[in-house]
């Protein structure tokens, strides 16, 4: 048998077994300053967030270091969240302020706190297996339009995703095909750039006429295409400075796609969009909504693909995709310590694909699809 | 810490691998594949990243993402032409395209 005769097997390696560092967001900040504490499960633990008096936000270890009561049942006291079992007293250092029964706070009294940040409406968290705090050059890029009145509110979405790695959406930065069969939409340039924490996609688009019915209703504004830059800013926080072009004018939104890690086979996606209040939007509230309902579509596709599929380490891959390995690659830097982070691992990397191949293909499909519908439709 | 396996190369390059290119205009080396005249792969390194003129000259742009440099056109027509010559393998191996929809190539 000759070598390219042979069956091509997919190789799996073990599923890292400790979690990405880096800023993870946890979605909007105002969901957790309801006067309560918040239990949530990630990084293969069990964190309390609770808003102080104060209010700045706090992330800390949920199990109370006295006798492991569960914070995130107890209750807010001032700026500490008091454990539900003993009422000691836990601030957002991670430090016990008081027990309210004791003469004084044993020493040794600190539970781990995890550091936070708060940025454009949204709580974010920072998780490093080793310990560290956040480096000073590791940030979110500032997203403008959150706070100013000309742009709408986020409209935000959350949902868990069981028995899958959080490797898979990652991948979707680079996989021009599956924006054409899962969610519909027609790449015509793709390009990814990875560099540093960051890993760029450019991309451009042109609408589908076969999967958005709504162009056909008369009076509808038509939609031409999109312009797309979207980055990881390090391993879970992807922001997407997307522009859809009607034929009465942009639509300028922010769309956010984010997770972060629950166990070492689940995660929480979230998503989120912010849409600038054009004066050719009749209601641009609205807007997002149904950019944010149709998003949600294309991602509700892309979790039955990961539920379904292998994870897989040897993709073989056409020169039609994208830059699949060198994007693990860099995502490898945050798995490994901090100094075993490698040039290799940062250093920019370019990848242009050639659209004409695919573009040919998909104009053809387009093509047939309508033709089919027309069909159906003089059939009926 | 725990060894993890290291990152796989890309398949693609057993068809053919990164080759080096000069920009004309700065000294930047860097390592190429083109799989056609319109796919480009581009592997940088310190030095060369510190030598691109554009890279130094480019401003911050608009947007939660407009610190990011697309890319540099004096290396891109660097690579294209070492590709014309044939010092850089195309590897389609298809004729170089003339105006193929009335645009400039
Ligand atoms: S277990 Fe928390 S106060 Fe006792
Ligand atoms: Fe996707």
């Amino acid at each position: 048998m000759t070598e390219v005769d042979e069956v091509r097997r997919i190789e799996t390696d073990a599923a890292p077994t400790r979690f990405a560092r880096g800023w993870h967001c946890l979605g909007l900040a105002k969901d957790f300053r309801d006067g309560k504490p918040h239990q949530v499960k990630a990084f293969g633990q069990e964190l309390v967030v609770f808003a102080g008096e104060d209010g700045k936000l706090n992330v800390l270890d949920a199990f109370c270091r006295h006798m492991g009561g569960n914070l995130s049942q107890g209750t807010i006291k001032g700026n500490e969240i008091a454990c539900p079992f003993h009422d000691w007293r836990w601030g957002g250092d991670g430090r016990c302020k008081a027990i309210p029964y004791a003469r004084r706070v044993p020493l040794r009294a600190r539970t781990a706190s995890w550091p936070t940040l708060e940025q454009d409406q949204l709580l974010f968290v920072w998780n490093d297996p080793q310990g560290n705090p956040p480096p000073a050059d590791v940030t979110i890029p500032v997203i403008e339009g959150a706070t100013r009145d000309d742009w709408t509110d986020w409209v935000w979405y959350t949902t868990v995703i069981e028995g899958a790695q959080c490797r898979e959406i990652v991948d979707n930065v680079v996989d021009m095909a599956h924006f054409f069969y899962v969610h519909y939409s027609f790449p015509t340039y793709f390009k990814n750039v990875f560099e540093g924490h960051t890993a760029h996609q450019f991309q451009n688009g042109v609408g589908r006429e076969d999967t958005r019915p709504q162009a056909t209703v008369s009076g509808a504004p038509k939609m031409l295409g999109n312009t797309s830059v979207a980055a990881y800013h390090g391993p879970s926080f992807m922001i997407d400075d997307l522009t859809y072009h009607y034929d009465d004018g942009d639509v300028d939104s922010v769309l956010i796609n984010c997770h972060y890690p629950v166990s070492e086979n689940s995660f929480v996606l979230q998503y989120g969009i912010i849409v600038q209040k054009a004066a050719h939007l009749a209601d641009p509230e609205a807007m997002a909504r149904k950019m944010g309902d149709y998003i949600k579509i294309g991602f509700e596709q892309d979790v039955t693909i990961w539920k379904s599929k292998a994870r897989i380490d040897n993709p073989l891959l056409c020169e039609e995709d994208g830059p699949v390995y060198q994007l693990r690659r860099w995502y490898e830097q945050f798995y490994v310590d901090v100094e075993d982070v490698t040039d290799e691992m940062t250093e920019r990397f370019e990848f242009e694909i050639d659209t004409t191949r695919p573009n040919e293909a998909w104009r053809a499909e387009v093509k047939a699809n309508i033709a089919a519908r027309e069909a159906a439709t003089a059939s009926s | 810490m725990s060894a993890r396996p290291a990152p796989r190369p890309d398949v693609r390059l057993d068809d053919g691998g990164m080759e080096p290119v000069t920009c004309g205009s700065c000294a930047a080396r860097v390592e190429v594949r083109k799989s056609s005249w319109d796919q480009t792969s581009i592997q940088w390194h310190a030095d060369a990243l510190g030598a691109c003129l554009e890279r130094r000259a480019s401003q911050q742009g608009t947007g939660p993402n407009g610190a990011a440099f697309v890319g540099c056109s004096a290396l891109h027509l660097a690579i294209r032409e070492a590709a014309v010559r044939g010092e850089l393998p195309v590897q389609s191996g298809e004729p170089l395209p003339v105006n193929p929809e009335g645009n400039a190539p």
